[in-house]
Protein backbone atom coordinates (compact mmCIF):
# COMPACT_ATOMS: atom_id res chain seq x y z
CA UNK A 1 0.00 0.00 0.00
CA UNK A 2 1.17 3.68 -0.75
CA UNK A 3 2.25 5.69 1.79
CA UNK A 4 0.51 8.84 2.67
CA UNK A 5 2.17 11.95 3.28
CA UNK A 6 1.06 15.40 3.78
CA UNK A 7 3.56 18.26 3.54
CA UNK A 8 2.69 21.87 4.74
CA UNK A 9 5.23 24.58 4.08
CA UNK A 10 4.41 27.82 2.87
CA UNK A 11 7.55 27.77 0.65
CA UNK A 12 6.31 26.36 -3.36
CA UNK A 13 9.91 25.85 -4.58
CA UNK A 14 10.81 23.93 -1.84
CA UNK A 15 7.77 21.80 -1.89
CA UNK A 16 7.76 21.10 -5.55
CA UNK A 17 11.34 20.29 -5.40
CA UNK A 18 10.66 17.33 -1.89
CA UNK A 19 6.96 16.45 -3.61
CA UNK A 20 9.42 15.63 -6.87
CA UNK A 21 11.75 13.15 -4.65
CA UNK A 22 8.76 11.61 -2.79
CA UNK A 23 6.78 11.10 -5.24
CA UNK A 24 9.79 9.50 -7.61
CA UNK A 25 10.23 7.07 -4.50
CA UNK A 26 6.51 6.15 -4.55
CA UNK A 27 4.66 7.94 -1.81
CA UNK A 28 1.30 9.83 -2.24
CA UNK A 29 2.04 13.48 -1.06
CA UNK A 30 -0.71 15.98 -0.21
CA UNK A 31 0.48 19.48 -0.03
CA UNK A 32 -1.11 22.36 2.28
CA UNK A 33 0.15 25.80 1.70
CA UNK A 34 -0.85 27.14 5.00
CA UNK A 35 -0.90 26.10 8.61
CA UNK A 36 -4.75 26.60 8.23
CA UNK A 37 -5.38 24.67 5.52
CA UNK A 38 -2.70 21.86 6.55
CA UNK A 39 -4.53 21.46 10.21
CA UNK A 40 -7.89 21.22 8.44
CA UNK A 41 -6.63 18.17 6.29
CA UNK A 42 -5.25 16.32 9.42
CA UNK A 43 -8.61 16.69 11.24
CA UNK A 44 -10.16 15.29 7.77
CA UNK A 45 -7.99 12.60 6.26
CA UNK A 46 -5.43 10.44 7.26
CA UNK A 47 -1.85 10.18 7.03
CA UNK A 48 1.34 8.17 7.59
CA UNK A 49 3.35 10.86 8.17
CA UNK A 50 3.46 14.67 8.33
CA UNK A 51 6.60 16.82 7.01
CA UNK A 52 6.28 20.13 8.88
CA UNK A 53 8.03 23.74 8.11
CA UNK A 54 8.51 26.26 11.05
CA UNK A 55 8.40 29.76 10.14
CA UNK A 56 4.57 29.79 8.38
CA UNK A 57 1.59 32.50 8.28
CA UNK A 58 2.58 34.85 11.54
CA UNK A 59 5.76 33.17 13.23
CA UNK A 60 6.47 29.72 14.04
CA UNK A 61 2.98 28.64 12.91
CA UNK A 62 4.97 24.99 12.47
CA UNK A 63 5.39 24.97 16.76
CA UNK A 64 1.79 25.63 16.87
CA UNK A 65 0.51 22.82 14.92
CA UNK A 66 3.54 20.25 16.38
CA UNK A 67 2.18 21.34 19.70
CA UNK A 68 -1.81 20.93 18.70
CA UNK A 69 -0.66 17.32 17.48
CA UNK A 70 0.55 16.60 21.14
CA UNK A 71 -2.03 17.47 23.01
CA UNK A 72 -4.70 15.49 19.81
CA UNK A 73 -5.75 11.74 21.35
CA UNK A 74 -5.97 11.02 17.33
CA UNK A 75 -3.06 12.48 16.11
CA UNK A 76 -0.49 12.30 18.57
CA UNK A 77 0.64 8.91 17.23
CA UNK A 78 1.50 10.31 13.61
CA UNK A 79 4.99 10.77 13.14
CA UNK A 80 5.82 14.00 12.49
CA UNK A 81 9.23 14.92 10.24
CA UNK A 82 10.58 19.01 10.87
CA UNK A 83 11.87 20.56 7.75
CA UNK A 84 13.35 24.24 8.72
CA UNK A 85 16.05 26.45 7.34
CA UNK A 86 18.78 27.50 9.53
CA UNK A 87 18.49 30.82 7.47
CA UNK A 88 14.76 30.76 9.20
CA UNK A 89 16.14 30.89 12.40
CA UNK A 90 19.12 32.57 12.05
CA UNK A 91 16.72 35.88 10.74
CA UNK A 92 15.64 35.60 14.55
CA UNK A 93 19.10 35.40 15.32
CA UNK A 94 17.69 33.14 18.89
CA UNK A 95 20.31 32.24 20.94
CA UNK A 96 21.04 28.93 22.53
CA UNK A 97 21.69 26.13 20.07
CA UNK A 98 19.77 26.26 16.46
CA UNK A 99 18.00 22.84 17.84
CA UNK A 100 14.28 21.75 18.64
CA UNK A 101 13.29 20.60 21.57
CA UNK A 102 10.38 17.80 21.24
CA UNK A 103 7.24 18.98 20.56
CA UNK A 104 5.49 15.72 19.57
CA UNK A 105 6.67 12.43 21.18
CA UNK A 106 6.87 10.75 17.21
CA UNK A 107 9.02 13.42 16.02
CA UNK A 108 12.54 14.36 13.77
CA UNK A 109 13.83 17.38 12.38
CA UNK A 110 16.09 17.89 9.41
CA UNK A 111 17.16 21.49 8.05
CA UNK A 112 17.42 22.44 4.94
CA UNK A 113 18.07 21.93 2.13
CA UNK A 114 17.29 18.00 2.47
CA UNK A 115 19.45 15.80 1.25
CA UNK A 116 17.18 13.32 -0.63
CA UNK A 117 18.59 10.68 0.37
CA UNK A 118 18.27 11.40 4.32
CA UNK A 119 15.06 12.62 3.73
CA UNK A 120 14.01 9.25 2.14
CA UNK A 121 16.20 7.46 4.85
CA UNK A 122 14.80 9.52 7.69
CA UNK A 123 10.47 9.14 6.45
CA UNK A 124 11.14 5.36 6.19
CA UNK A 125 12.55 5.07 9.40
CA UNK A 126 9.43 7.28 11.02
CA UNK A 127 6.93 5.37 9.37
CA UNK A 128 8.63 2.24 10.46
CA UNK A 129 8.70 2.78 14.18
CA UNK A 130 5.02 4.34 14.26
CA UNK A 131 4.03 1.24 12.49
CA UNK A 132 5.71 -1.10 14.99
CA UNK A 133 4.48 0.80 17.72
CA UNK A 134 0.89 0.34 16.65
CA UNK A 135 1.30 -3.15 15.74
CA UNK A 136 2.80 -3.59 19.60
CA UNK A 137 -0.37 -2.10 20.75
CA UNK B 1 -5.13 20.86 -5.10
CA UNK B 2 -2.83 22.63 -7.51
CA UNK B 3 0.61 21.98 -8.00
CA UNK B 4 1.98 25.11 -7.19
CA UNK B 5 1.08 28.61 -5.64
CA UNK B 6 1.83 31.57 -7.60
CA UNK B 7 3.75 34.96 -5.30
CA UNK B 8 0.38 36.79 -4.76
CA UNK B 9 -1.05 32.87 -2.76
CA UNK B 10 1.96 33.03 -1.07
CA UNK B 11 1.41 36.15 0.67
CA UNK B 12 -1.81 35.67 1.14
CA UNK B 13 -1.24 32.42 2.91
CA UNK B 14 1.02 34.74 5.33
CA UNK B 15 -2.31 36.59 5.52
CA UNK B 16 -3.77 33.21 6.34
CA UNK B 17 -6.02 34.73 9.54
CA UNK B 18 -8.18 36.32 6.53
CA UNK B 19 -10.42 34.63 4.73
CA UNK B 20 -9.35 33.52 1.01
CA UNK B 21 -6.73 35.91 -0.76
CA UNK B 22 -8.12 39.33 0.50
CA UNK B 23 -5.74 41.35 -2.18
CA UNK B 24 -7.71 40.18 -5.11
CA UNK B 25 -10.33 42.37 -3.57
CA UNK B 26 -8.64 46.03 -4.05
CA UNK B 27 -10.35 47.87 -6.34
CA UNK B 28 -7.16 50.13 -6.79
CA UNK B 29 -9.15 53.52 -5.33
CA UNK B 30 -5.61 54.88 -3.56
CA UNK B 31 -7.23 55.84 -0.62
CA UNK B 32 -4.46 54.06 1.35
CA UNK B 33 -1.71 55.56 -0.55
CA UNK B 34 -3.61 58.75 -0.06
CA UNK B 35 -3.90 58.58 3.56
CA UNK B 36 -0.36 57.01 4.27
CA UNK B 37 2.01 59.54 6.03
CA UNK B 38 5.35 58.16 4.51
CA UNK B 39 3.78 57.30 1.19
CA UNK B 40 6.62 59.88 -0.45
CA UNK B 41 9.04 58.22 1.07
CA UNK B 42 8.10 54.77 -0.52
CA UNK B 43 9.58 53.57 -3.81
CA UNK B 44 6.22 52.65 -4.99
CA UNK B 45 2.71 53.25 -2.61
CA UNK B 46 0.27 50.85 -1.12
CA UNK B 47 -1.54 50.87 -3.33
CA UNK B 48 0.98 49.95 -6.15
CA UNK B 49 2.33 47.47 -4.18
CA UNK B 50 -0.86 45.27 -3.87
CA UNK B 51 -1.43 45.67 -7.71
CA UNK B 52 2.21 44.25 -7.95
CA UNK B 53 1.33 41.06 -5.56
CA UNK B 54 -1.88 40.73 -7.58
CA UNK B 55 0.48 40.63 -10.67
CA UNK B 56 3.21 38.24 -9.15
CA UNK B 57 5.92 40.89 -9.35
CA UNK B 58 7.74 38.91 -6.66
CA UNK B 59 11.57 40.11 -7.28
CA UNK B 60 10.38 44.28 -7.56
CA UNK B 61 8.45 43.54 -4.54
CA UNK B 62 10.96 42.06 -2.35
CA UNK B 63 13.14 44.62 -3.91
CA UNK B 64 11.04 47.79 -2.56
CA UNK B 65 11.13 49.85 0.76
CA UNK B 66 7.49 50.59 1.13
CA UNK B 67 6.95 47.75 3.57
CA UNK B 68 10.33 48.75 5.32
CA UNK B 69 9.15 52.29 5.79
CA UNK B 70 5.67 51.54 7.39
CA UNK B 71 5.00 53.49 10.75
CA UNK B 72 2.27 50.84 11.34
CA UNK B 73 0.00 53.84 12.13
CA UNK B 74 -2.99 51.75 10.53
CA UNK B 75 -4.24 54.65 9.09
CA UNK B 76 -4.67 53.09 5.82
CA UNK B 77 -6.50 49.72 7.40
CA UNK B 78 -9.11 52.17 9.20
CA UNK B 79 -10.00 54.01 5.77
CA UNK B 80 -9.97 51.15 3.07
CA UNK B 81 -13.35 50.49 1.70
CA UNK B 82 -12.88 46.85 1.32
CA UNK B 83 -11.32 46.22 4.37
CA UNK B 84 -7.89 44.77 3.15
CA UNK B 85 -5.66 44.53 6.22
CA UNK B 86 -2.95 46.65 4.50
CA UNK B 87 -0.61 46.80 8.00
CA UNK B 88 -1.03 43.18 8.44
CA UNK B 89 0.64 43.11 4.88
CA UNK B 90 3.21 45.36 4.80
CA UNK B 91 4.32 42.84 8.78
CA UNK B 92 3.79 40.06 6.35
CA UNK B 93 6.51 41.49 3.27
CA UNK B 94 8.24 42.00 6.02
CA UNK B 95 8.11 38.76 7.47
CA UNK B 96 8.99 37.21 4.10
CA UNK B 97 11.82 38.87 2.81
CA UNK B 98 13.40 37.97 6.59
CA UNK B 99 12.79 34.72 6.09
CA UNK B 100 13.81 34.55 2.35
CA UNK B 101 16.87 36.59 3.30
CA UNK B 102 16.12 38.95 0.19
CA UNK B 103 15.65 42.53 0.17
CA UNK B 104 17.00 45.90 -0.66
CA UNK B 105 20.30 46.45 0.10
CA UNK B 106 21.42 49.58 2.66
CA UNK B 107 18.19 49.19 4.35
CA UNK B 108 17.49 50.30 8.43
CA UNK B 109 14.97 47.74 8.80
CA UNK B 110 16.02 44.15 8.67
CA UNK B 111 19.46 45.02 10.75
CA UNK B 112 16.96 47.35 13.15
CA UNK B 113 14.51 44.72 13.74
CA UNK B 114 17.25 41.36 14.15
CA UNK B 115 19.23 43.69 16.60
CA UNK B 116 16.06 44.74 18.69
CA UNK B 117 14.68 41.11 18.81
CA UNK B 118 18.21 40.00 20.06
CA UNK B 119 18.06 42.43 22.52
CA UNK B 120 14.53 41.67 24.25
CA UNK B 121 15.27 38.15 24.05
CA UNK B 122 17.96 38.32 26.09
CA UNK B 123 17.45 41.37 28.61
CA UNK B 124 14.01 41.39 28.06
CA UNK B 125 14.02 45.28 27.30
CA UNK B 126 15.05 47.62 25.25
CA UNK B 127 18.57 49.56 25.37
CA UNK B 128 18.75 52.45 23.05
CA UNK B 129 23.00 52.72 22.61
CA UNK B 130 22.88 48.79 21.41
CA UNK B 131 20.21 49.66 18.71
CA UNK B 132 21.90 52.61 17.47
CA UNK B 133 25.14 51.11 15.47
CA UNK B 134 22.20 49.73 13.25
CA UNK B 135 21.13 53.19 11.96
CA UNK B 136 23.84 55.45 13.00
CA UNK B 137 26.58 54.68 10.40
CA UNK B 138 24.26 55.62 7.39
CA UNK B 139 23.86 59.45 9.18
CA UNK B 140 25.66 62.33 7.67
CA UNK B 141 28.59 63.42 9.85
CA UNK B 142 26.29 66.18 11.01
CA UNK B 143 23.42 63.94 11.93
CA UNK B 144 26.17 61.73 13.60
CA UNK B 145 27.27 64.44 15.80
CA UNK B 146 23.68 65.72 16.56
CA UNK B 147 22.50 62.39 17.64
CA UNK B 148 25.78 61.28 19.70
CA UNK B 149 25.70 64.70 21.72
CA UNK B 150 22.10 64.27 22.69
CA UNK B 151 23.20 61.02 23.50
CA UNK B 152 25.73 62.41 25.58
CA UNK B 153 23.30 65.35 27.33
CA UNK B 154 20.48 62.67 27.96
CA UNK B 155 23.20 60.51 29.98
CA UNK B 156 24.16 63.18 31.80
CA UNK B 157 21.28 64.08 33.16
CA UNK B 158 20.40 60.40 33.59
CA UNK B 159 18.11 59.95 31.49
CA UNK B 160 19.82 57.22 29.06
CA UNK B 161 21.17 54.51 31.38
CA UNK B 162 24.68 53.32 30.97
CA UNK B 163 24.16 50.29 31.22
CA UNK B 164 21.27 47.93 29.82
CA UNK B 165 17.95 47.67 32.11
CA UNK B 166 17.23 43.66 33.34
CA UNK B 167 13.74 42.86 34.27
CA UNK B 168 13.12 40.62 36.80
CA UNK B 169 12.87 37.12 36.79
CA UNK B 170 13.77 36.98 33.30
CA UNK B 171 14.29 33.49 33.17
CA UNK B 172 10.17 33.15 33.60
CA UNK B 173 10.51 35.68 30.26
CA UNK B 174 12.74 33.74 28.55
CA UNK B 175 10.45 30.54 29.18
CA UNK B 176 7.57 32.55 27.76
CA UNK B 177 9.47 33.50 24.02
CA UNK B 178 10.88 29.91 24.27
CA UNK B 179 7.18 28.87 24.38
CA UNK B 180 6.40 30.93 20.96
CA UNK B 181 9.46 30.95 18.94
CA UNK B 182 11.58 27.36 18.69
CA UNK B 183 15.00 28.11 20.55
CA UNK B 184 17.28 25.59 21.22
CA UNK B 185 18.53 24.83 24.43
CA UNK B 186 15.96 27.15 26.76
CA UNK B 187 13.23 24.85 27.02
Amino acid sequence: MTKKILMIDDDPDFVSGIKAILDKAGFEVEVAYNPKDGMQALQTKKYDLLLLDIMMGRGAEGIMIARKLRKDIKLRELPVLILTGMREQIAFLFPGEPVHPRFVEVDEMVEKPVEPKLLLEKINALIKTAEAKKAGK
Amino acid sequence: MTDTITFGQEISNLLYASEGEPLRTCIQCGTCSGTCPVAGYMDHTPRQIIAMINQNMKEQVLESNTFWYCASCYYCTVRCPQEINITELMYALKRYSIWKGHYQEGLIGPIFSEAFVKMIVSGGRSFEPVLAPSYIFSFSLREFIQEISGATELMLKGRLPILPARIERLDSFKRMIGRIIPMGGLE
